[in-house]
């Protein structure tokens, strides 16, 4: 298979080859960045643990490097790699710290390598074939029509980086107006999280120590009966809605991967129009969502003095006094369609502003959440489902039927001094029309520039307009000299940390729960070359 | 004898001839028209420079980008600081395209953008989109000596012209724009273009090498040195593509 693709690769690259530049120093270009981020946690609530914060969170450094090859003019090899040091000590014992890895941990990263040909076999065509980002859609970064690449929300404060996966890409240039694009990515790889994804799964504790809230599982209003009931004087556990007689494991949350089959592998389409003061286009996109749904959990609970399950519980950490619970969660990462459109308008008006606006039909795969629970090894019967006796209760998490995600946005400047950009969106990146629904945002991001744009003042915030939770991300960025920047900002986020009701999964705050992320300040340096 | 009165008729011709070009006073359209040549008159035009920007405090800084150009279409790539990468594709008046390596997408660039400076220097980007001058403006001379026809200059309405008018400094014999600023509606002088160093860039190919901006309402200068120069490369209307735009990424 592997021959298989080279010679292909080869092929294509021979069909391609014109003029051979002379030397290398024609044919090779260097360019990159070196990036220094410092982040400070503002906060000591957001964290697993309350009272965690005041403390650095980040002391990254990044060296990106992207070299590019044009072998011919028709030929072009791009690798774009990063290594990362993250800045912390993560030796924890004696021998490691004899590892510098350990002592100073990095990453290496491929951003892209691939082989562009163009002109090959027509010449109103190009193939581009490796590991590449792809930007779909017209509006600013919250494109529901963007479904290629997952997102790479490693860094919250930056919701444009995203995961770069191996794929074949034909584009068509028939005329001057219309471009055609066919994309295919044989393999699937989710979004990664942010650090702090992992509270979403978390248990809060109170004061004392005890339990004081867990991952609400997507359930309606009559499994979420069921599982209070659970909590209830006369239920199973009899601890009358007392946690502190839990003693409760950190939960586990599994993922179900798409199999690396054929049938997993994603594909897309788009065509773009170009008329007179409107680019648009019209796209579809049949692949995956990127960003985990939940699926099935089970709660396995030994009663003081009771069996162990094996299943659940690991014996060192039983607590012969209390309920011992396990809760494992899985999640998935249905199939979807997307049927997208998006346009871009440009007045000759100076004094009219930009218009964009995108939308996306998503027909998603129904996914039916199960959520079963066992006693001292016996299933419990919880009531709703007895003829699956793994889920118990069940719940539709993703009811299976069409709905949009859209975003529409303006966006206008005066000279130099002042930019505004203001958008709708309805449905965020991870918002899957599942239990927790889709939410009406609104965007708004100012830049006010001094000094011939040598400083930059720049505010964006995102209101969440169903839940009246918000992010706030003010920034000050100087160029002290070209291709120098230096940066400082802050972000924060308001809502509550918790849900207003504990056992609901459609009542977390977007922005104010702690998955989200920590408020922090931050300085970064960047220099480009 | 004969010779001598073949001479004098000789001269008298020659004289005939040179009081012939003069007594054809050129219009300030034609000169319009000419000087454009000079300066855009190429099927195409390359070229490569750096652009200093001079604070009011005399501190700078440098940029390298080059400039592709055929008619109204152009295409900027920058090759140095922040905006490295970046590449800008003027299709025309109103179409205007933007490569933004950040992002790996071409994004179009609204109006209003073109009111901005360009990579903060004293050139708008209107003022790089501006490829020709008897298409925006009417001309009228306004004075001349020996060397110089002064031209006013009153943009057409309707059209793309960056300022509501200008004033044109054409250097007699070579048409060269030596220098020209331009006004706002109330007749206030806004920016002002120096050029000098005319330099042949092979074939006698002449272009002034230095172009200084200054913005007379702040006193802040930017400078522009032509590296490189070519003309007449027959460059396919295809470089002038989003499809170039992304090649080039």
């Amino acid at each position: 298979m592997k021959h298989k693709t080279t010679l292909l690769l080869a092929g294509v690259i021979l069909l391609a080859s014109g003029s051979a530049k002379a030397n290398w120093a024609e044919m090779i270009s260097l360019s990159g960045s070196l990036e220094s981020d410092v982040r400070f946690i503002t906060d000591n609530w957001r964290g697993a643990k309350k009272g965690q914060g005041y403390e650095f969170e980040m002391n990254r450094n990044d060296i990106n490097l992207r070299l590019r090859a044009d072998p011919t003019e028709r030929v072009q090899a791009v690798v774009d790699t990063r290594l990362r040091f993250f800045g912390f000590n993560e030796a924890a014992t004696l021998p490691e710290l004899i590892s510098r890895e350990r002592i100073d941990p990095f990453s290496f990263q491929l951003t892209e390598a691939y082989v562009a040909v163009r002109g090959v076999p027509w010449s109103k065509m190009d193939i581009k074939i490796g590991r590449m980002i792809q930007t779909w859609g017209t509006v600013d970064m919250f494109n529901p029509t963007d479904n290629l690449n997952a997102r790479d929300f490693s860094d919250p404060l930056n919701f444009m980086d995203k995961v770069p996966n191996q794929m074949l890409e034909i584009d068509i240039y028939p005329t001057d107006w219309l471009t055609l694009q066919a994309v295919w990515v044989p393999t699937f790889k989710p979004a990664q999280l942010p650090p702090s994804a992992v509270l979403g799964f978390a248990l809060e504790y109170d004061d004392n120590g005890c339990v004081a809230g867990f991952p609400a599982p997507p359930l309606d209003a009559d499994g979420r009966a069921v599982l209070g009931s659970l909590f209830s004087a006369d239920g199973p556990f009899g601890i009358d809605l007392d946690l502190c007689r839990l003693n409760f494991a950190n939960p586990e949350v599994r993922t179900v991967m798409p199999k690396a089959g054929i049938s997993n592998s994603q594909a897309a389409a788009r065509a773009k129009f170009q008329a007179g003061p409107v680019d648009f286009s019209l796209s579809y996109y049949y692949g995956r969502f990127k960003f985990p749904v939940a699926y099935t959990a089970v709660a396995d609970v030994m009663s003081p003095g009771g069996k162990t399950s094996g299943f659940v519980t690991d014996s060192k950490t039983i607590d012969p006094k209390k309920y011992n619970v396990k809760y494992v969660a899985e999640v998935m990462y249905p199939r979807m369609q997307v049927i997208g459109a998006d346009f871009a308008y440009s007045s000759d008006n100076p004094w009219v502003p930009g218009f964009k606006a995108e939308a996306a039909l998503i027909l998603p795969e129904k996914v039916d959440f199960g959520m079963s629970a066992f006693l001292d090894g016996e299933k419990l019967d919880l009531g709703k489902d007895p003829a699956n006796p793994m889920r118990t209760i069940t719940s539709t998490n993703g009811s299976g039927k069409p709905f949009v995600k859209a975003t529409v946005g303006v966006d206008w400047s005066y000279s130099d001094i002042f930019y505004i950009n203001l958008m709708y969106v309805y449905g965020f990146f991870d918002e899957f029309n599942d239990r927790f629904g889709l939410h009406h945002f609104f965007v708004g991001a100012t830049e006010f520039k001094f000094l011939q744009s040598e400083l930059q003042i720049r505010m964006s915030s995102v209101l969440d307009m169903t839940d009246l939770s918000a992010m706030i991300y003010p920034q000050l960025t100087w160029i002290v000299a070209p291709a120098v920047e230096l940066s400082f900002g802050y972000m924060h986020f308001f809502g509550d940390t918790s849900p207003r009701d504990p056992l609901d999964f459609a009542t977390k705050s977007r922005f104010g729960q702690k998955a989200t992320g920590r408020n922090v300040a931050f300085m970064k340096a960047k220099v480009t070359f | 004898m004969r010779l001598r009165t073949v001479g004098r008729m000789l001269a008298v011709v020659v004289a005939l001839a040179a009081f012939s070009g003069t007594a054809h006073a050129e219009t300030a359209a034609e000169i319009l028209v000419k000087m454009d040549k000079t300066v855009n008159g190429f099927d195409d035009q390359f070229m490569d420079n750096t652009m200093t920007i001079i604070n009011i405090d005399g501190s700078k800084k440098s940029y390298r980008f080059s400039i592709l150009q055929k008619g109204e279409k152009r295409l900027i790539r920058f090759s140095t600081g922040e905006m490295k990468g970046m590449a800008n594709l003027i299709e025309g008046a109103g179409r205007v395209y933007a490569y933004l390596p950040g992002q790996k997408k071409v994004r179009r660039v609204s109006a209003h953008n073109m009111q901005q400076s360009f990579a903060g220097s004293d050139f708008s980007n209107d003022d790089m989109a501006f490829t020709s001058w008897p298409g925006n403006y009417t001309a009228e001379i306004k004075s001349q000596d020996d060397n110089y026809w002064i031209l006013t200059c009153t943009a057409i309405p309707g059209k793309s012209a960056p300022y509501p008018a200008a004033e044109a400094k054409v250097k007699k014999g070579t048409y060269q724009l030596d220098a020209y600023t331009f006004f706002d509606e109330a007749g206030k002088p806004i920016k002002s273009f120096e050029n000098s160093d005319l330099t042949d860039f092979g074939g006698g190919l002449m272009r002034n090498k230095t172009i200084l901006v200054t913005d007379l309402r702040t006193g802040h200068k930017t400078q522009l040195e032509i590296h490189e120069f070519k003309v007449n490369q027959k460059v396919p209307d295809s470089k002038f593509t989003q499809r170039e735009l992304e090649w080039g990424r």
